[in-house]
């Protein structure tokens, strides 16, 4: 198993230098670079050209490419060129937020996707089962930025029960404020997950229900429930972990609408701040991180699968 | 040829035989031809009038006026041509890019496989909208640039939903039998797999409309989207947003047409995988009945 | 053992009466089950016997209350004397935990790939609170070691991916023995295994049986099966039983023309050769049954008979203890054609073979499934000679993951033989490239196992049979639709069959058309790989025929692959078996059936049930013990030592070599090679 994580990490290089690589190219063969936005509309060339020189932008790209590399390779991903601050040091402080939406948003996505999947599966065709996939479809089908202005107008605006603009703020400093900040961005988030889950969870189910090890499992005289609690469950579940693991991994930079819908402090929003700035090393820091991060996450998904099923053996 | 008009009759009747994929499929016909036909209709979107900003629906304007004292009734309906057309261009994109790197990847399954497939994976392990955004951050704001980058973002799902379908029919003995009988690599993809594979990849052509529509809403509304004054659902939202307090509706009715939207093309979608499924069933019963 | 001998006053363990299923497909109910009745007693062993959809699982089914929510049920099933049709959820749990054990047929897919075997076998029993938890796992482990599992101790907590295919049909067996039930229900229990492992399982299943003096209702479609296990059968045909009756009254004396029918239409190990008189037609459809007798369309001696047509016949009483529906029992049938078979003259053996196959060797890799990367080598086929005269048959056979198929795609260039030689019409192939390999290709063809998946669905037939030909670009040369239609008229399917999709065909409508498109480029060598396999008994014989006659008019050779002896026997002109990767023997086919001399050879004629039920006490059965061991890990030395009667140590180390027996026509490998019984020291052990 040490074997198996070690081998897959070691995997995750030629994933990050060809990302990176990518990312570099991209960012350097289209004109216009961060310098003209710092520098101002009417700057001269000479002042450009020490703003250039000033970030190191004059050197040959492969060059810039290697330094940053041979930084990076030891944890120092440059400096923001708009925020003049280490880009590791930005990262850390949005990631505890990222971080902190992405589990909140599993859990809703967990409590809603898992019974509204079972009991839809359990009477397939069912006017339970059509009521609840509706309700699937419903979720994944609404925007998350349009659900989230609704959950706003009405619990912010009419109600004002809740805050319109989520703040970041430590569950483990002040925990009911932490929850009233997260509770609409969760939500918005973890609908439209559930839908992906419940769907997901329903069809593995319902192939499951028709398995020749459910009629034998009949035959021995089990009952009911324990014939879909256990036998049933234990095989859909397994790759619903699978689903869970994905969903958490898009949550890190993928949550840029919902954190933008409430001005919420995450990485996804840093990085369009990023793009939009053309901040090279923050750009480049982001994506390296939230690639991290996704494999990272799948690696530990992994991991827990092949604790959970009897049937790998990753030696 | 005539065997696959025969599908389609078959496939459209399947759904109009439903009452949701059957409204589905009206919704969306009546949406594409508005905004074919748009200019045709009594309506401007771009026509200001700021005396008249901000006004709730009425007779004369049904969902009522934006900042600028625009019918907001007629930005929708042309902000549906540019919802549509991106999601037939980014379908168009991601198909013809994804389906024969499925193909390819999944009938030879050696180092053409190994390869073609650790591209997908870092496409798919950047979040799409992260990907688009930087996409469009390269390219500059415009329409062709939003088609490319929700279009790029598709390519792995039509890849990998293709191979996984390839995969499975190499294996088939028919496909075996035109190999043992000669035929090329070239003629078992393309005439004796790619003719067996097209409902999972038709299914995930309107999967993919949808998403590329909520793509586009969603790239618009965090300000990336098409440049304005082109209307576009998304950016609608993003402006109605800053309206919440004085104008509810502005941001709430928009809304309503894109999510109905996404819905249609979800409910045919679902409604043409059971179909499609139903159909091997069906099959079943064909072999039966001529068999006896 | 029969319920005369004793136990004739107790009432039957099951008795089913009037019993009527029907399953809603779209808006009306399909009859599939129409009015069955029988009984079973105790220490009694009925087989269910029928082709395929004739309804025999659903009757099971039906039995235990298991059929899904769409069948509708009629009719009455007492089990030792309760209502069982109609009981409460909770009554019909008690029933299948208490007094009734299920086996049933994939054991792949039967048991819950998640659980522990241990686990599984026990927790009916603990559900029902007849067993207390902490006595489980000892149960288990005493319940696998009564199915002769080795090790229980040890296997009971692992999961089922790893116990061997027979092993699993054991566990299963072990839960279904595991509550003391009063009736066994075992649905085609050994149809998925090979015949050595097969023997095993019937044994262990015969033993416990025996012992608990459980009544037993087996279904099976394997004839030889029914004869060496059953006490009494019934035969089932259109939802219907047709005939009932002690086995031997049933093998010696049927009275149904469908049983006669189904009796003549197998190949026989015994007989000599003759033409196989095979049913015509196809067994009905539940939903488009004929109004009168079903079998009336296919029935010799029935059809075009008023009343056959108009009316069912019931099943009624034609000798002690045996029943059959029939209007015309007593009318004789009309005299079976024996026919001589057409069969071409052997080519000198002096003439170059055709296909000569030296020293092949094909090996795998094996993929870590996460890593790709190269961990081992599959030895699939490991060092094979084999060749193959113009017009002759010969046969490949052995147990399932030999290499049989592998040299037959190796042969046609589908696999990449690792060493080797392989040589068509004098010409060396391996070393082909890909131009003057597709030339070469047109002179051999292949037949594929499965219909249903060998033609493509969205061509019509006369695009699939075609295709070789456009394939080749010698359509227009070859005839074109003429070409085509010719061959449609040679494999027996109507020219208005043409332009149909394969969906709209039964399976040996299929197969028919796979050997259209196999003759279409008139090969001179056509490779078939298990061809009838797939197929129901009465299609089996039609297909064989049509080989056999194809073969006489065009003069082909056959590479014949097969795991089934008699249908080997019938059709070969020479055999060779094969074991882990070699030929362990090969002959002519009857040097080999009637002198084998290789301990392998000998388990495996010995296993193959003979459909005869007075065979039973007269053969002895070698029952070997193992399972085929894996190809990437062949033992050492002879790699059949773990599994002969015969191995001493120079087994354990040496590889026989593959040489000519002395005195006879027969190759073969092993150290201790000889007729059996030559060795009664070995037969002792064997008849343990
Ligand atoms: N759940 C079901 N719904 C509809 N039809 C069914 C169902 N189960 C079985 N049938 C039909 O009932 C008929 C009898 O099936 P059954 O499985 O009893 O046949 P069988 O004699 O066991 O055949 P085989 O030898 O192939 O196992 C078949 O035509 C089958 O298609
Ligand atoms: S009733 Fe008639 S058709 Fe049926 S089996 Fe008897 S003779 Fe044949
Ligand atoms: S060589 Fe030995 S082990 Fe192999 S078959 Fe002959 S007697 Fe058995
Ligand atoms: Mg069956």
């Amino acid at each position: 198993m040490i074997g198996f994580v070690l081998r897959r990490l070691v995997q995750l290089v030629p994933v990050l230098l060809i990302a990176s690589l990518g990312i570099w190219a991209i960012l350097y063969a289209v004109p216009g670079g961060p310098v003209a936005g710092l520098v101002g509309e009417n700057a001269t060339p000479e002042q450009i050209a020490a703003v250039t020189a000033q970030y190191g932008l004059d050197r040959p790209v492969v060059v810039q490419y290697l330094d940053w590399l041979r930084r990076a390779a030891v944890g120092d991903l440059g400096v923001s060129i708009y925020a003049s601050e280490p880009v590791v040091d930005l990262i850390g402080q949005r990631l505890p937020a990222t971080l902190h939406l992405a589990v909140a948003a599993t859990l809703v996505a967990l409590a809603l996707g898992i019974p509204v999947g079972v009991i839809s599966a359990i009477s397939p065709g069912s006017w339970i089962d059509r009521a609840l996939s509706a309700w699937s479809a419903l979720a994944l089908g609404v925007p998350t930025f349009w659900l989230g202005i609704l959950l706003i107008l009405w619990f912010a605006v009419d109600l004002r029960w809740l805050p319109a603009v989520s703040g970041y703020v430590p569950i483990w400093e002040e925990p009911l404020t932490a929850i009233r900040n997260l509770l609409l961005p969760a939500i918005t988030l973890g609908v439209y997950v559930s839908g992906i889950l419940a769907r997901f969870l329903r069809a593995s189910l319902v192939s499951e229900l028709r398995a020749d090890y459910v009629r034998t499992a009949r035959a021995k005289g089990l009952p009911e429930r324990q014939v879909v609690g256990i036998h049933i469950m234990r095989n859909a579940l397994l790759p619903f972990i699978t689903i869970v693991g994905l969903m958490m991994a898009s949550f890190i930079g993928g949550a840029v609408v919902t954190e933008a819908v409430f001005t919420y402090p995450g990485l996804g929003r840093l990085l369009i701040q990023a793009i939009s700035t053309r901040d090279y090393p923050l750009i480049q820091g982001c994506i390296v991180v939230i690639l991290i991060l996704y494999v990272a996450i799948n690696l530990a998904v992994d991991v827990l699968y092949a604790y959970v099923d009897p049937r790998i053996d990753y030696g | 040829m005539n065997r696959a008009w025969n599908s389609t009759l078959w496939l459209l009747s399947g759904l109009m035989a439903r009452p949701a994929s059957a409204a589905a499929l009206l919704f969306l016909a009546a949406m594409v031809i508005v905004s074919l036909f748009a200019d045709l209709l009594p309506i401007d979107p771009f026509a200001q009038r700021l005396t008249d900003a901000l006004k709730g629906p009425s007779a004369a304007n049904w969902f009522g006026t934006d900042e600028l004292g625009r019918d907001i009734f007629a930005r929708v309906i042309y902000g549906a041509r540019t919802s549509l057309s991106t999601a037939a261009a980014a379908v168009v994109i991601a198909a013809s890019v994804g389906i024969p790197v499925g193909l390819v990847a999944g009938f030879f399954g050696d180092w053409r496989d190994t390869v073609l497939m650790r591209f997908i994976d870092v496409l798919l392990a950047l979040p799409a909208i992260l990907f688009a955004m930087a996409l469009i951050a390269v390219l500059g704001r415009s329409q062709m640039a939003a088609f490319i980058a929700v279009g790029i973002t598709g390519i792995p799902n039509f890849a990998r939903i293709t191979r996984a379908r390839v995969l499975s029919l190499r294996k088939s003995d028919f496909v075996t039998a035109v190999e043992a009988f000669g035929g090329s690599s070239g003629y078992n993809m393309f005439r004796t797999i790619l003719p067996n594979a097209w409902s999972p990849i038709l299914v995930q052509v309107v999967v993919l409309c949808s998403v590329a529509i909520l793509l586009e809403a969603a790239l618009a509304f965090l300000g990336v989207g098409v440049a304005p004054p082109t209307p576009s659902w998304g950016e609608m939202l993003r402006t109605g947003k800053s309206y919440l307090y004085e104008a509810p509706y502005y941001a709430v009715l928009p809304g309503v047409i894109l999510t109905l939207t996404i819905l249609s093309f979800d409910v045919i979608g679902r409604a043409l995988a059971s179909l499609l499924e139903d159909r091997h069933d069906a099959g079943g019963v064909q072999i039966e009945r001529t068999a006896s | 053992m029969r319920l005369a001998e004793g136990t004739a006053n107790a009432g039957p363990v099951l008795s089913v009466r009037g019993l009527k299923v029907a399953f809603a497909v779209a808006d009306r109910h399909v009859p599939v089950v129409r009015g069955v009745d029988f009984d079973v007693y105790q220490n009694e062993v009925l087989c269910i016997v029928g082709e395929s959809g004739s309804g025999k699982s659903v009757t099971s089914l039906a039995v235990t209350g298991l059929l899904p929510e769409t069948a509708r049920v009629e009719g009455s099933i007492t089990l030792g004397g309760v209502e069982v049709n109609g009981a409460g959820r909770d009554a019909l749990r008690r029933m299948r935990g208490e007094d009734v054990g299920f086996v049933f047929q994939d054991p792949g897919t039967t048991l819950n790939p998640v659980l522990k075997v241990g686990r599984q076998i026990t927790e009916g029993q603990v559900a029902l609170s007849r067993l207390r938890p902490a006595e489980a796992e000892g149960r288990a482990v005493e319940l696998l070691r009564d199915v002769d599992i080795a090790d229980p101790e040890q296997r009971v907590r692992q999961y089922p991916h790893q116990f061997s295919g027979g092993m699993r049909q054991r566990a299963v067996i072990a839960m279904a023995i595991a509550g003391q039930p009063k009736l066994i229900i075992a649905d085609e229990p050994t149809t998925a295994l090979d015949v050595t492992v097969q023997a095993q399982v019937l044994s262990v299943l015969a033993r416990r049986q025996a012992e608990m003096r459980a009544a037993v209702v087996l279904i099976t479609h394997d004839l030889g099966v029914v004869a060496q296990v059953a006490d009494r059968v019934a035969v089932m045909y259109g939802g219907r039983i047709v005939e009932t009756g002690p086995v031997e009254a049933i093998f010696r004396s049927p009275r149904h023309p469908y049983t006669r029918a189904l009796l003549r239409s197998i190949p026989r190990m015994d007989t000599d050769e003759v033409r196989l008189d095979p049913i015509p037609g196809q067994p009905p459809m539940p939903h488009a049954l004929p109004a009168g007798c079903a079998f009336e369309p296919r029935c010799a001696l029935g059809s075009g008979r008023p009343r056959c047509r108009e009316e069912e016949p019931p099943l009624s009483t034609v000798a002690s203890e045996q029943n059959a529906a029939c209007h015309f029992v007593d009318e004789a049938p009309p005299a079976p054609k024996v026919h001589a078979m057409a069969r071409p003259k052997m080519a000198e053996a002096e003439a170059p073979p055709l296909l000569d196959v030296k020293g092949l060797k094909v090996h795998f890799p094996i993929k870590s499934s996460v890593l790709q990367r190269t961990t081992g080598w599959v030895r699939a086929v490991d060092g094979v000679d084999i060749s193959v005269r113009a017009g002759e048959t010969l046969s490949l056979v052995g147990e399932s993951g030999c290499g049989k198929t592998t040299i037959g795609r190796t042969v046609m260039g589908l696999v990449q033989a690792t060493a080797g030689d392989i040589r068509f019409d004098g010409q060396s192939m391996v070393r082909l490239g890909p131009a003057d390999k597709r030339k070469a290709r047109r002179r051999m063809q292949y037949i594929f196992q499965d219909p249903y998946s060998s033609l493509n669905p969205v061509l019509p037939a006369e695009d699939i049979v075609a295709e070789p030909l456009r394939i080749h670009g010698l359509y227009d040369e070859m005839g074109g639709a003429e070409r085509v239609a010719e061959l449609f008229d040679m494999v027996g399917l109507s020219r208005s069959m043409l332009s149909r999709y394969p969906s709209e065909f039964s399976g040996g409508q299929r197969q028919r058309i796979g050997i259209a498109r196999a003759l279409i480029l008139a090969p001179r060598l056509v490779i078939l790989d298990e061809p009838v396999a797939a197929l129901d008994v009465s299609i089996q014989a039609q297909i064989l025929n049509l080989l056999q006659d194809l073969q006489a008019e065009l003069g082909l050779s056959y590479l014949f692959i097969a795991h089934n002896l008699s249908v080997v026997r019938h059709i070969s002109d020479r055999v060779a078996v094969m074991y882990l990767g070699r030929i362990v023997e090969q002959g002519t086919r009857d040097e080999l059936y009637s002198n084998p001399v290789h301990p392998y050879t000998q388990s495996l004629l010995s296993a193959a049930p003979d459909p005869d039920p007075a065979a039973r006490h007269s053969s002895r059965r070698i029952v070997l013990e193992g399972e085929i061991p894996s190809p990437a890990a062949p033992p050492s030395g002879c790699v059949f030592h773990p599994r002969c009667f015969r191995a001493d140590a120079r087994c354990c180390a040496e590889v026989p070599a593959f040489r000519p027996y002395p005195g006879l026509a027969t190759w073969t490998a092993c150290h201790h090679a000889g007729p059996l019984e030559q060795n009664p020291a070995a037969l002792a052990e064997v008849s343990r």
